[in-house]
């Protein structure tokens, strides 16, 4: 598919150069720059890259781990031994929580990925057959927007499979789960994206020039929508690892002793008021996870949308001179 | 007058300029602008969009603003109505009746917009709230600058706009909604709401582009009509040379950013001084005469606004440029005292008389092979015979039942030779575009037979049959950007058609490397991709790819309506050169009915899904016999303003019917010029027979009773006021 390398080099060396001195900008940094103007959205990339470290080299700056108990520290608040305190049974926080945003974002990742892949299949699938397909499909994924997730999570992961239960983690349960309840919006979503991308000319243009209908998709429609993908890959990211939270802190996602965000969560609430560090430490990092990646899909959004206003201001790189920046800031701001 | 002070002004340097303009402004100029500049920012750095523009306009007056896209015509309007986003930066001095707007804030700008300064912009489909009524719309625009106004008051004034602007029924048609009007209604409506609050100054910013020629025709006279009757002063932004040669009294020519020529219009059109005006003149095809010669393509790109140019911007693509050129940038001077005539361009005096064509490099006319041959000697390419398309019409929620049919293609037969180009004209919705997707499609089912090559869709529709066809028969797209896959490299676009036959690798390379030179691209370009090229650029590219196959018969879908004039004669130029060299045939749709007579051999004029005339392209524009095609050839503005003013003109009225509603007889009865001037005894003939394209000795062709009849007298519009 791939031709460039059958180009000479020194159409490559001249690839720069367009127009005379008008340098061409080559797309993907384009959307690095735009993605860079955006401040929040690199505060955001780096808090998430700093927590995913954080939780896979967390534990070697600490003695403890998640199943040591502490008999001689049970409840108590952060300390030297302890940074951020221990909880009720004893076992260091700081080891829970490193283990907690682990599971967090394994299981937000893996949901994340995956249910955009099965949603860019089954949507692609759906918009490109048409007619009868389309219809079976779309009513397999209303079926399912339709059944009550909460209870199937609850069956899953508590009573009803048992046998499983035994064999599986409990984590990777939850993941198989979530990933059933959640591609279907994004499903629909590249669905009708795919359908408004065959009207094109494009698409158009190789029907007419008689190139078969798999091709098309592969080559013309799946790399169309990619931008979209990124995109709905942080968002799900973001949907899986709040569900995790939610599932947990009533008490039917990730069962003990396994430990996620959710699950330090909801076993310290009940006691805010005395124990408040078992209940906010893990939550600043839900937040701070969470947060995060809101923040990049916002830059995101900026860096792959062409018609939105990331386009920098007049002032900052002008070459007009300093007279004018002056006037030209006032009427921004 | 006018840019005699704009002469003047530009004679001094821009910072005595700028302080005259607030003493020295003539008094009685409505708009004045000094020394306009507006920046913004881009990925490539800060564009300066907008160069010291100066101009003044008259009560009464109109101002034509033309340019190519890019050259900062519209940023010019929108920065005089503060509609330019606040991240631009925007300089000089720009005077309403004396006041500054400039600098003013958004609020206080608001009370100058749509009352004494108002707007007329390019898209009336979307520039029009669909969920209001069209009443509540005029009647919003009264009410914000006239809050003391009675209901009863702005409703009468709202029906007394709509009947001047020529709507049919105005007091039933107030509760309309927007999507119950036509395109040409709603630009009606949208001038109705500019005129609202009779404002001294009215921005037309490309009126009518987004129309039919027919509906142009009529919106450019209620622009006239609306001027005439509030005085106001217009300022109207095009790139059609036509358009503005009928209307304007001034005409100020812009190009990257900066006006390089200034003057009436009469100088601009019969006396240009600037060789990029004189290109822009030599590059439109005329549709009154029949042109033996080649159009005056203008080389190169206009130049990148993000550096400063240190010499003339027209420069690099000027046949004249000398050393001299390129040093400083050349200010408007005048070039005949007293006439108010400017250009900027130091051989202005030299330019005095020279003909275009000496000037620029113009390609000889190409010959054909097969132009020598009679054309029944030359074998067919392409025959349709009673080719059909009828949509049924369903209504119901639950149970469709058929309540009529859309004949968008109703019994068409033509045939196509080789080496010959063949056009479809018509307004949008005669069915154009149905009978190019009707021959793309070559399908067995299909009503009517299409033979292409020799293999006729009847016969043999399998997969084989249809690659073959395929191979005849490739398409270019009106649409140079959408047609190009954003992701493919120029590479992968060309080598797609051959790969799917399957050629070897080398082939492929071999023939893209060909393809690239015959469309007259540098070969290095082949690893970019298609947003890195400009319009016409592409237009190229989506050739190179229609032939990579080597077909016969090409489909041209409006090739050029998406370019600019001087890029538009190059891709005409080159579809020529191929068409001779190639020995191609071509199937062209398109509007522009100056572009179809320079490259067509023949043409075929569609109304409501029938062919009315059909025959050589000379015969049928010189001598029209259908109503039809006479009304088409009349509304067409010419670049020419002694033959603008003094044209005959014939205003079709109303819309093309829906299909829908097709009536019995002749299908263009309803609008019709000559019928309308018949006695009823013989309009009767019309309103119950279906008149036949009638072969005649001749190659033209026709479907009317009553060919050349007398027209109606309230259907001829002549204008004598200048």
């Amino acid at each position: 598919m791939t031709n460039l390398n059958t180009i000479d080099p020194a159409a490559v060396l001249d690839e720069g150069k367009f127009g005379g001195d008008d340098v061409v900008i080559g797309k993907s940094r384009i959307i690095l720059r735009r993605f860079l103007r955006n401040r929040t959205a690199v505060a955001g990339l780096a808090i998430f890259l700093a927590l995913t470290l954080f939780s896979f080299i967390g534990g070697f700056f600490s003695s403890w781990d998640k199943e040591t108990i502490d008999p001689f520290n049970i409840g108590m608040p952060p300390s030297a031994e302890h940074l951020l305190g221990t909880s009720q049974a004893g076992i260091d926080l700081y080891a829970l929580t490193v283990e907690g945003t682990r599971v967090s974002i394994l299981i937000g990742v893996v949901v994340g990925l995956v249910s955009v892949l099965i949603a860019a299949v089954y949507g692609c699938t759906m918009a490109f057959f048409g007619r009868k397909v389309d219809k079976v499909m779309l009513f397999i994924l209303e079926a399912l927007i339709m059944m009550p997730a909460l209870l199937v999570v609850a069956v899953a992961t508590s009573g009803g499979a048992n046998g499983l239960k035994n064999t599986v983690p409990s984590w990777l349960l939850l993941i198989v789960v979530l990933l059933v309840f959640s591609w279907m919006g994004t499903a629909r979503l590249i669905r009708s994206l795919s359908l408004s991308l065959m009207q094109r000319d494009f698409v158009k243009a190789s029907q007419y020039m008689g190139i078969p209908p798999h091709r098309i998709v592969w080559r013309h429609l799946v790399p169309n929508i990619g931008s979209l993908l990124v995109l709905e890959v942080t968002r799900g990211v973001t949907g899986a690892i709040l569900a995790e939270v939610a599932f947990s802190f009533i008490g039917i996602g990730i069962k003990v002793p396994d430990v996620s965000l959710g699950v330090l969560i909801g076993q310290s609430t009940s006691q805010v008021s005395t124990f408040p560090w078992m209940f906010w430490a893990p939550l600043i990092v839900m937040f701070l996870l969470t947060g995060s990646l809101a923040m990049m899909n916002d830059g995101l959004r900026d860096a792959f949308d062409p018609s939105s206003s990331s386009v920098g201001r007049t002032k900052r790189n002008s070459a007009t001179g300093k007279k004018q920046s002056g006037k030209t800031q006032k009427k921004i701001k | 007058m006018t840019s005699n002070t704009t002469a003047r002004d530009t004679a001094q340097g821009t910072a005595e300029r700028l302080h005259a303009a607030g003493l020295h402004a003539p008094t009685d100029a409505v708009l004045s602008v000094r020394d306009l500049n507006v920046r913004f920012n881009t990925e490539n750095g800060v564009v300066h969009a907008v160069r010291g523009v100066d101009f003044d306009v008259m009560p009464g007056k109109t101002l034509g603003i033309v340019g190519e896209s890019g050259s900062g015509k519209s940023v010019t309007s929108m920065a005089i109505m503060g509609l330019l986003p606040p991240t631009a930066e925007i300089t000089g001095s720009v005077r309403l009746q004396g006041k500054e707007l400039l600098g003013l804030s958004d609020k206080a700008m608001c009370r100058h917009r749509g009352s004494d300064l108002a707007m007329v912009f390019q898209d009336p489909l979307s520039s029009l709230t669909p969920v209001y009524t069209v009443g509540t719309q005029i009647i919003e625009a009264l009410t914000v600058h006239n809050p003391t106004m009675s209901k009863q008051a702005k409703e009468a004034r709202a029906v007394e706009l709509l009947g001047l602007v020529g709507i049919p029924s105005p007091k039933d048609r107030l509760k309309a909604f927007p999507h119950e009007f036509s395109g040409g209604m709603r630009q009606r409506v949208m001038i109705a709401i500019a005129i609202a609050n009779n404002p001294r100054v009215l921005i037309a910013d490309e009126p009518t582009t987004a129309l039919d020629v027919t509906i142009q025709a009529q919106v450019l006279e209620v622009l006239h009509a609306a001027q005439e009757e509030t005085g106001a002063a217009v300022v109207m932004i095009t790139h059609d040379l036509g358009v503005v040669a009928g209307m304007a009294d001034d005409i100020m020519v812009m190009y990257a950013g900066r006006p390089v020529e200034t003057g009436s219009v009469d100088d601009i059109y019969y006396s240009p001084r600037m060789p990029y005006t004189m290109g822009l003149l030599g590059a439109v095809p005329r549709v009154d005469v029949a042109e033996k010669s080649s159009l005056v393509p203008i080389d190169g790109i206009p130049p990148n606004l993000t550096q400063p140019p240190t010499g003339c911007s027209f420069a690099p693509r000027c046949p004249l440029a000398t050393e001299a050129c390129l040093d400083g940038e050349p200010d408007l001077r005048a070039v005949a005292p007293g006439t108010g005539h400017s250009a900027a361009c130091i051989k202005s005096e030299a330019l005095a008389d020279v003909d275009v064509h000496t000037v620029f490099a113009v390609p000889a006319v190409p010959v054909s092979r097969f132009d020598s041959l009679p054309r029944h000697e030359r074998k067919t390419v392409l025959e349709l015979r009673d080719v059909r398309k009828h949509f049924p019409l369903m209504k119901g929620a639950l149970i469709k039942r058929r309540i009529g049919t859309v004949k968008a293609v109703d019994g068409l037969s033509f045939d196509i030779r080789e080496g010959e180009c063949f056009s479809i004209v018509g307004e949008s919705g005669c069915g154009k575009t149905t009978t190019l997707l009707e021959i793309m499609e070559f399908h067995k089912d299909q009503d009517g037979e299409v033979v292409i090559g020799g293999l006729s869709n009847k016969q043999a529709a399998d997969a084989r049959a249809k690659s073959a066809m395929r191979k005849e028969l490739q398409m270019v797209f009106q649409d140079p950007t959408g047609a190009l896959d954003p992701r493919f490299t120029v590479y992968e676009v060309l080598a797609e058609p051959m790969e799917n036959l399957g050629m070897p690798k080398a082939a492929i390379r071999k023939r893209i490397m060909e393809l690239m030179e015959l469309v007259g691209l540098q070969a290095d370009h082949v690893n970019r991709f298609p947003n890195q090229f400009s319009g016409g650029q592409r237009q190229r590219i989506g050739i190179a790819r229609a032939l990579a196959v080597n077909p016969r018969l090409v489909v041209l879908d409006e090739p050029v309506s998406a370019l600019d004039v001087s890029v538009q004669a190059g891709v005409i130029n080159l579809l020529d050169k191929l068409r001779a060299e190639l020995g191609l045939s071509y199937l062209m749709v398109a509007h522009d009915l100056s572009v179809v007579r320079h490259i067509s051999n023949r043409v075929a004029v569609m109304y409501l899904g029938k062919i009315v005339e059909i025959g050589d392209v000379d015969a049928v524009f010189d001598n029209p016999r259908h109503p039809y095609t006479r009304a088409l050839l009349s509304a067409i503005p010419v670049p020419d303003p002694e033959l603008e003013r003094t044209r005959e003109r014939i205003i079709l009225q109303g819309d093309l019917p829906s299909p829908l509603e097709a009536p019995a007889g002749c299908n263009f009865a309803t609008r019709c010029p000559v019928f309308a001037a018949l006695p009823p005894a013989k309009q009767e003939k019309c309103l119950t027979l279906e008149p036949a394209l009638e072969a005649s000795a001749t190659d033209q062709q026709f479907a009317c009773f009553y060919p050349d009849g007398e027209l109606d007298a309230d259907m001829l519009v002549v204008h004598e006021n200048h």
